[in-house]
């Protein structure tokens, strides 16, 4: 995570996120699915191809990409299927989109009530009998049960959360950094899902996207770092009021 | 010349003079800021890389001189409520903290019988200029211990001239030793943990006894706690030296 200063002075926190050998892996048809879109696999980072069994290896071979780490779905549209096998790149995103980032939370193991829900507990002192972090009252004398959901301890973290809304500042098209606003859920260098955001108030705010994704044949040649219009680039001079 | 047998001297050249460089003299001394000495930790060491970029690209535009902890500064920021926009404060450098463009220092002065202390961040935009009046070191990194000392030690004229010094000298260290407040202090600066000594401790010999009991003299010997800079220091000076030359 790293600060960024806007044109007017303000500070703000992002987390960089690094495209790291993304390939698309196969088309998945509405109708072989069953959703209400078709599909397109996408996978991630390159991993050995040893100790996995040939069933798994074949979606890789049939792409001709190496074996990935992670291997994701997402909802496209009819008009925006790419061939298995392309790269994916950082540029795909520009500066002023907003997105939606989902990965898995820390894992925090067997946590107890206070941790996991943020009960209260009870005080320390003034009587208390071994008791100072537990539930207390589970349910009702009336219910006669305790319902189902009731919150208690378990093993928390390790599942997957997404932070929705989050802005695009800068990306660096060379080593494939996308930098987005605040912070974004999962430990260092875990493996994280980057999606245009599906909040009805950023709807329209993509204007002019790489459509279906960027290709990097040559023909556009981006500049190293594309920045969004209010960010404080550092060549300028100092700001001034 | 001839010589004492009659027969003509074979050539003697002239000695080699020796050229003294002063400039390479100079050169010797090397000083890396301590924000671009990446924690120890396990992020990928290419954000360290790319955030060296910017740090490199601000350092271009705007300068940021070389002071450590004791040395007095005055730092100007562009503040959209004061008159000329621009509000300019002199202090003492307490603290230098964070690493990478989040790197910030904590100046205090004493104004008006009020001490004020300012936490600054090194590249932020809005600063305008930092001037360096008078670079020095201190016995300690981290003077903290200025709020609980008596104000003349934190007290610094807010229209300082800079104290001129020659490029070559060594950083004058300064050995003040600071008397204190009485106790309660904001923190037990006696005790071994702050290993603190630029204060003259003026108090009775049982309670520096008392405090040395919480000294943990086993510190210095664990292993996983060293954190060898020295390597990381050298390549980075080299690439930081390099491409502020260009």
């Amino acid at each position: 995570m790293m600060p960024i200063w806007t044109k007017s002075g303000k500070k703000h926190a992002v987390t960089l996120l690094k495209v790291q050998d993304c390939h698309v892996l196969r088309y998945v048809s509405k109708e072989e699915s069953g959703g209400k879109t078709s599909k397109l696999l996408v996978g991630g980072k390159n991993a050995s191809p040893f100790f996995k069994s040939e069933s798994a290896m074949e979606i890789f071979k049939e792409a001709g990409v190496p074996r990935k780490q992670k291997v994701t779905t997402f909802n496209v549209t009819d008009d925006a299927i790419i061939k298995p096998g392309t790269p994916l790149y950082a540029a795909h995103f520009r500066p002023g989109q907003f997105v939606d980032v989902t990965a898995k939370t820390i894992g925090k193991g067997f946590q107890g009530v206070m941790k996991r829900w943020g009960f209260k507990g009870q005080p320390a002192s003034h009587g208390q009998t071994k008791t100072h972090r537990r539930p207390g009252a589970i349910s009702t004398n009336k219910a006669a049960k305790v319902y189902r959901g009731k919150k208690m301890p378990g093993k928390m973290g390790n599942i997957y959360r997404t932070s929705m809304g989050l802005k695009v500042w800068r990306i660096n098209t060379k080593h494939n950094i996308i930098y987005v606003n605040g912070s974004v859920p999962g430990h260092t260098n875990c493996l994280v899902k980057v999606r245009d955001s599906k909040l009805p108030t950023y709807k329209d705010c993509n204007k002019n996207p790489p459509f279906p994704t960027f290709f990097a044949d040559g023909d556009e040649n981006l500049p190293e770092d594309l920045y969004d219009e209010e960010i404080f680039q550092f060549t300028d001079p100092s700001v001034t009021y | 010349r001839i010589s004492s047998d009659g027969k003509p001297a074979k050539f003697q050249p002239p000695p080699k003079p020796v050229i003294i460089d002063k400039l390479k003299q100079i050169e010797e001394r090397r000083f890396l800021s301590p924000e671009f000495i990446p924690p120890r930790g396990r992020t990928d060491p290419l954000k360290f890389y790319i955030e060296r970029k910017d740090m490199i690209q601000r350092r271009k535009v705007f300068n940021i001189p070389e002071f450590y902890v004791g040395s007095v500064l005055a730092v100007t920021t562009a503040d959209p409520c004061a008159d000329n926009k621009a509000s300019r404060f002199v202090g003492i450098c307490i603290q230098r903290g964070g690493k990478g463009l989040g790197a910030t220092f904590v100046l205090r002065n004493v104004i008006e019988d009020q001490g004020v202390e300012i936490c600054y961040e090194l590249y932020n935009p809005r600063i305008q200029a930092i001037e360096v009046l008078k670079l020095e070191k201190r016995l300690d990194d981290n003077l903290m211990y200025l709020r609980d000392a008596l104000p003349e030690y934190s007290t610094f004229d807010v229209n300082m001239k800079p104290v001129t010094r020659l490029d070559h000298e060594e950083i004058p260290v300064n050995t003040l030793q600071v008397r204190m407040k009485p106790k309660p202090w904001s923190k037990r600066w006696e005790r071994p943990k702050y290993n603190i000594k630029g204060i003259r401790f003026e108090l009775p010999e049982d309670k520096m006894k008392e405090a040395q009991k919480w000294s943990q003299p086993w510190l210095e010997f664990d292993m996983l706690r060293e954190y060898d800079t020295s390597k990381i220091e050298e390549k980075i000076w080299k690439e930081v030296s390099e491409a502020l030359k260009k």
